[in-house]
């Protein structure tokens, strides 16, 4: 049996993932990134090759690189960006899938998939940390509390208060006043959330979203975010059955597969 | 590739203001008129005892003063000038010659005016404002000629003593066609499949040729073109080759970024390119020589400025033909972040050369110093590119 590797090196976490030669997810992880993508690397693909049974990398027949720190992947054959590998992360995993919003430690993506997994079209935005993993981080730090923790909170939420500040910085002193003033922290949140769906919105217009979208990325996982979405942008969030954090690395070992069996042959 | 014989030499040039050149032609006790906006009839600076260099701010870091001075919302070539100027960047001019193709400029060099930010050896030292035209016709001919006569031509001949005869006119544009023809040579090799010059290499060239004293920089140019036609290409090959469009581009860090994302720039059309700003000027006998020279800066003007509807449609129609004459398979929309004229030239160029011309098209915004996002950037691009080699691969099946 042969294996192909995808490792992607985010911003904040790294991912890798093995398939086999039919395509099957053999092995995934996921680490905080390290300050050296090589060294997120490394760990990433120690865990995931002992994960899959296997020694080193030099036992995958071709790995590709992709995310933040693509080409400081040890070993990799080749670097794909994240937007090609995310539109076919999620096309191997479904392939209903046309519109994909990924939204990752320090930018947001839309991206268009074509019928065969490749990129239609793409949006980027990335003019600062508002509205991704950076973004979410401060916030839940603000209302001292984990990240799944702060996910579900707006959940709760009966009404919305507005978060008028766009800058990472300044929304977390807008924050921090509305605690000290007493006000919900549900209520907070849920506006917190609105804020993130709505700057959202212009992502899923350009990956021509119609009835629906697939989150992809780490806030993928946010439940709070998937329901402002489908009631702001009304939009049905697709529920992907492989981790959507993990779909730049899928994406990427995909791609290894393919390129490593036309290599074979 | 081997290195070219004079590359290091060019990119030293285009890595400070004040390069060699601009010092040893100083030194000819030379008066440097410096100026800031592609409109600008370059030959009018060549003028014997004269030379002219368009100014630039390489490597800028923060902008704290100029944004202070002009607020963070206005284009960021224009603050990183003044933060320069500020800086003591451009105390080698004699004069500087800010025509109103932008407002932002315009406020540029009014605040570089306001607050002496160029202490200039010269006790002569002036500035000029002059309008330009917004319309292709003779109208605006007519105009840009009165605007260079008393702006430029009068100035320096009043301040400096430099002549400004039709015959040293002339002599002018024979010079500055000398250059461009060079440029036009050397960039004929990006035609190649396999080019003998990269795209950056090319950037840095031309730019040396808007920031330097044109006829110091002959001899270089005309060694480098005989180089190109023995330098042995790189074998192996690009997966994309891209047209660069847009708004003042005077980074060609931006150029080798595009490149280390596998493709290769093949043509450019931005202010600080070869297109058009290095398209030679015919003259003809029986007309005078400065409206011949306004009339091709008028007509050949593929600045965004320009709002008749005929000159819109013929910016779209140019890109197209350079895509076509240079094999491009993409083109690559880019504008400085709030550039006001290039932010509707890029929505409707890009929009209009991916839907109505059938290219490829990335569009983006990017600052003026590539380094303060290049990761960034660099997803965008070799996204783009990967789009478009899975669709050349397509096509070949």
């Amino acid at each position: 049996m042969k294996y192909f590797g995808g490792c992607d090196v985010g911003s904040t976490y790294t991912k890798a993932v093995i398939l086999d030669e039919d395509g099957k997810l053999v092995s995934s992880t996921t680490i905080r990134s390290k300050i050296r993508s090589q060294e997120s690397a490394e760990l990433a693909m120690k865990e995931v090759l002992e994960a899959a049974g296997l020694h080193s990398a030099e036992d995958l027949t071709y790995l590709i690189g992709t995310g933040y720190g693509r080409n400081k992947v040890p070993f990799a054959d080749e670097n794909i960006s994240e937007i090609s590998c995310h539109a076919m992360g999620v096309h191997v995993t479904d392939p209903a899938v046309k519109a994909v919003i990924d939204i990752g430690g320090q930018d947001v993506k839309g991206i268009a998939v074509d019928t065969d997994g490749t990129v239609k079209n793409f949006a980027l935005n990335d003019k600062c940390a508002a509205g991704t993993g950076r973004f979410y981080e401060a916030m839940a730090r603000s209302f001292e509390m984990s990240l799944p923790e702060f996910s579900k909170l707006s959940l709760k939420a009966k009404n919305v208060i507005p978060i008028t500040a766009q800058c990472t910085v300044f929304a977390e002193s807008e924050v921090i006043s509305l605690v000290g003033e007493g006000k919900p922290e549900e209520e907070i949140a849920a506006g917190i959330q609105m804020a993130v769906a709505k700057r959202c919105f212009v992502m899923a217009k350009k990956a021509g979203a119609v009835d629906h979208v697939a989150l992809t990325g780490g806030c993928a996982k946010n439940e709070g975010l998937k329901a402002a979405i489908e009631k702001v942008l009304k939009l049905k969030v697709v529920e992907l059955k492989t981790d959507p954090q993990l779909m730049g690395a899928l994406g990427a070992a995909e791609y290894a597969r393919q390129k490593g069996m036309a290599k074979e042959r | 590739m081997r290195d070219l014989k004079h590359f290091l030499f060019f990119e030293e040039l285009v890595c400070s203001s004040n390069n060699d050149l601009v010092r040893k032609a100083k030194e000819q006790g030379r008066v440097c008129a410096a100026f800031v906006c592609e409109n600008t009839p370059e030959p009018l600076f060549n003028l014997k005892g004269c030379f002219g260099v368009r100014l630039t701010a390489p490597n800028t870091g923060s902008t704290d003063i100029a944004n202070y001075y002009m607020t963070s919302l206005l284009c960021e070539t224009s603050r990183a000038l003044l933060e320069r100027a500020i800086e003591g960047g451009y105390n080698f001019a004699d004069c500087i010659i800010a025509p109103d193709g932008c407002t932002m400029m315009n406020r540029c060099i009014e605040n570089m005016e306001l607050a002496r930010a160029v202490e200039s050896g010269s006790d002569a030292f002036f500035y000029e404002h002059m309008e330009i035209p917004m319309k292709t016709d003779e109208n605006g001919v007519a105009l840009l000629v009165r605007q260079c006569r008393n702006h430029i031509l009068t100035p320096l001949n009043r301040t400096y003593g430099i002549d400004i005869s039709d015959e040293a006119m002339r002599e002018a544009v024979r010079s500055h066609n000398e250059v461009c023809d060079l440029i036009r040579q050397i960039g004929e090799f990006r035609k190649a499949d396999k080019p003998a010059i990269t795209g950056y290499e090319f950037s840095v060239i031309v730019l040396a040729t808007y920031v330097c004293p044109k006829d110091l920089l002959v001899e270089p140019l005309r060694e480098t073109l005989e180089e190109l036609k023995t330098r042995e290409p790189d074998e192996k090959g690009y997966r994309a080759r891209l047209l660069v469009v847009g708004a003042e581009m005077d980074d060609p860090e931006f150029i080798r970024l595009i490149e280390e994302c596998g493709a290769y720039v093949c043509a450019d059309r931005y202010c600080f390119g070869s297109f058009p700003g290095r398209e030679p000027i015919e003259l003809t006998e029986g007309e005078d020589v400065l409206t011949q020279i306004c009339r091709h800066y008028t007509y050949q003007c593929q600045c965004p400025r320009q709002m008749n509807m005929d000159k819109v449609y013929a910016r779209k129609a140019y890109v197209d033909a350079l895509a076509k004459e240079y094999g491009a398979d993409g083109i690559l929309y880019n504008q400085i972040k709030f550039c006001d004229p290039w932010a509707y030239e890029r929505v409707t160029g890009a929009a209009t050369l991916r839907e109505e011309y059938g290219y490829p098209v990335l569009s983006v915004d990017r600052p003026y110093n590539i380094h303060s996002s290049a990761g960034q950037m660099r997803t965008r691009v070799q996204a783009f590119v990967e789009s478009i080699e899975v669709k050349k691969l397509r096509e070949a099946r």
